[in-house]
């Protein structure tokens, strides 16, 4: 009996542990995230792909066993059917069938270029809502389901392998319920750092990032005038410009640099003086990171919250330091936001 | 000739005003109808332009006359502002307002909220915005060069307009995923625990949230949700609690996320173990107890 009870315990207390195992793990998220097909986008059909582009190798949606609708191509080359539309499946014979609707995913689905092997993070209403990794071709593929119809904001920024981040890409995307939006050609800005945070006139400033493999890029260094510079990167993406200060005045100056088809990154700012002081890595975002976790995110946000318009706001929240949190603090923070 | 040097003067400050007019920020009014009967709703929509600027927080306090206009609802469902510092509510005939959208954005028509009110009596009822910024993604929080349309509404008794009413927004879709964060910093609440979250909704717009702390996982559905904003300042310190929190949208429709414990009580701890146990040693005795009757 004795035996009896014990594995009749043992029973009840493993059942417990399955359900709340169960109950634990019953929060999933959405997201998937799928790799990028190479070749993928050139029109060609090639090993692997289902199609490319409006090249559908005459598959309709009817050949896909749907009754109409319209037939499209992922980005990564594999056949999207959510603009089809079902065939009420038949009843038996005499009574007419029962109807099914397939149900409809509202996906997006982000691809463009950032740099080998870097980490592409993509925010939906600025909070993360998936990580991927770029192809040594710097291409990437973002596809994010569980979306409801409506305006987004999405945003988008890359590490490279030194850990500096680009700046924040947003796009403001409106989506229709059922239906897949293809975001397509997003090029981030190449990253930017220097050796120098402040030089000796006549001696040259390291300015340098990473980019596409063998991408061009425009270097701008902006004082009273603006001096560019191209260069090309190597087959990692990275480059490296080198500027002879002599050319500017003693003081502040900035410096900037796009890669042809992307928008300008944010400049950083170097001086120019009588020495030479050696810039530290900055991996993290400057004062806007409050809790000091290297992310500017939702804890950071409402840390500022619970000091705005309260009296003594400690120095670490006013970003300005005009005495107060107010609107102007949280656009600072806004503008370094990581998610 | 004196005229004539005149004119060619005001031509040149037009040159050096237009370019200014046309590339200021604006944020305006929309609504279906300019003309409105007495005791019938209407929806006031404000909008946002950015005209070539990149922007990311607003704010401002809109102005509504209260003799003529009753506030019924305030909608922030697919907005463009992703965080509120102030989420938009009356205060003495005015609609108070701040927020940020993070990483900023370019565009023209975009929505920040809309206002429901009801005509109360007739007259000419005026809307405006004071107090209001609009600031550059900058990393410096610089203001944006911001115009304002004010906007009209007559109101009367016997208006012959057509009022089409107010679009009855079908909201079945439940608040998106979010994910609740448990963070300690001590500038807020003297280094307590706190939780923080935010979500969106694209119909009718979120309502407010709800939370609950529980050391019992099962029996937690006993425990009461409380409404509470964010940050948060957990109940228990000792975070051996599941934390969750439901975000609640206008119609209703509810999303609940769940924080595990950081330190989970021991199994001796819990008394849902025990009660497992006790039911278990009781079901025993009973079965055994029919089979001692039965043999």
């Amino acid at each position: 009996m004795k035996v009896f009870i014990t594995l009749f315990l043992i029973s009840l207390i493993s059942f417990s542990g399955v359900i709340s195992s169960q109950f634990v793990f019953a929060v999933s998220s959405d997201i998937t995230i799928t790799g990028t097909v190479p070749g993928c986008g050139d029109g060609v059909i090639q090993s692997g792909e289902e199609c490319d582009g409006s090249n559908l190798v005459g598959q309709t949606c009817a050949t896909k066993g749907f009754s109409g609708g319209s037939l499209s191509c992922n980005v990564n080359c594999t056949i999207n059917t959510s603009q089809c539309t079902s065939a009420p499946f038949g009843g038996g014979g005499g009574g007419g069938g029962g109807g099914y609707i397939a149900p409809v995913e509202t996906v997006a689905v982000f691809s463009g270029r950032a740099y080998p092997k870097s980490t592409v993070t993509l925010l939906k209403d600025a909070q993360i809502a998936a990580i991927a990794i770029a192809g040594s071709d710097a291409t990437f593929s973002i596809k994010l389901s569980g979306l409801s119809g409506g305006n987004y904001i999405f945003a988008i920024y890359s590490e490279d392998s030194k850990g500096v981040r680009s700046s924040l890409l947003t796009f403001p995307v409106s989506i229709t319920s059922g239906a897949t939006v293809n975001v397509g050609g997003i090029f981030i800005a190449p990253t930017i750092a220097t050796d120098k945070s402040e030089v000796k006139r006549g001696d040259n400033i390291a300015i340098f990032g990473q980019s596409v493999p063998k991408g061009e890029i425009t270097v701008v260094v902006s004082s009273e005038e603006e001096f560019f510079g191209k260069i090309t990167a190597d087959q990692n993406g990275t480059y490296l410009y080198n500027f002879d200060t002599a050319q500017l005045d003693m003081g502040q100056h900035f410096t900037k640099c796009d890669g042809a088809i992307s928008f300008f990154n944010k400049a950083i700012s170097f001086a120019v003086g009588t020495k030479t002081v050696f810039a530290q890595p900055v991996k993290c975002p400057a004062k806007t990171d409050l809790n000091g976790d290297c992310r500017v995110n939702l804890v950071d946000f409402f840390i500022s919250v619970y000091w705005y318009k309260r009296p003594s706001p400690p120095a670490t929240t006013d970003l300005n330091g005009d005495g107060k949190v107010d609107l102007i603090d949280f656009s600072i923070m806004a503008f370094y936001w990581t998610g | 000739m004196r005229q004539f040097l005149y004119k060619i003067l005001f031509i040149f400050s037009l040159g050096f005003i237009l370019p200014q007019m046309v590339f200021a920020a604006q944020i305006s009014f929309d609504t279906k109808t300019t003309q409105m009967q007495v005791g019938k709703n209407f929806e006031v929509i404000l909008f946002v332009n950015t005209e070539q600027e990149n922007i990311n927080a607003f704010e401002g306090k809109v102005t509504f006359p209260g003799n003529f206009l009753d506030l019924k609802e305030i909608r922030d469902g697919n907005t463009i502002v992703n965080f509120w510092v102030e989420k938009p509510k009356a205060q003495d005939n005015t609609i108070v307002f701040s927020g940020v959208t993070p990483g900023g954005f370019n565009g023209r028509n975009y929505l920040l909220f809309s206002a429901i009110f009801e005509a109360k009596k007739e007259g000419v009822a005026k809307f405006g915005v004071n107090d209001a910024r609009i600031l550059r993604n900058d990393g410096i929080g610089s203001m944006a060069v911001l115009s304002i349309t004010p906007f009209e509404l007559v109101i009367s008794k016997g208006s012959r307009a057509e009022i089409s009413a107010i679009p009855k927004i079908k909201d079945r879709e439940r608040p998106e995923l979010f994910v609740p964060e448990i963070a300690r910093d001590e500038l807020v609440s003297g280094g307590k625990w706190f939780l923080v979250s935010a979500t969106q909704d694209k119909g009718t717009g979120i309502d407010h949230y709800e939370i609950k702390e529980t050391r019992q996982r099962f029996l937690g559905i006993f425990s009461k949700w409380i409404s509470g904003e964010f940050p948060y300042v957990l109940q228990d310190q000792e975070l051996r609690s599941y934390v969750f929190v439901k975000a609640v949208d206008k119609a209703v429709n509810t999303r609940v996320e769940q924080i595990s414990p950081r330190n989970p009580l021991g199994w001796y701890e819990n008394y849902e173990n025990w009660l497992i146990i006790i039911l278990g040693l009781a079901i025993a005795y009973v079965v055994k107890k029919l089979l001692w009757r039965k043999y």
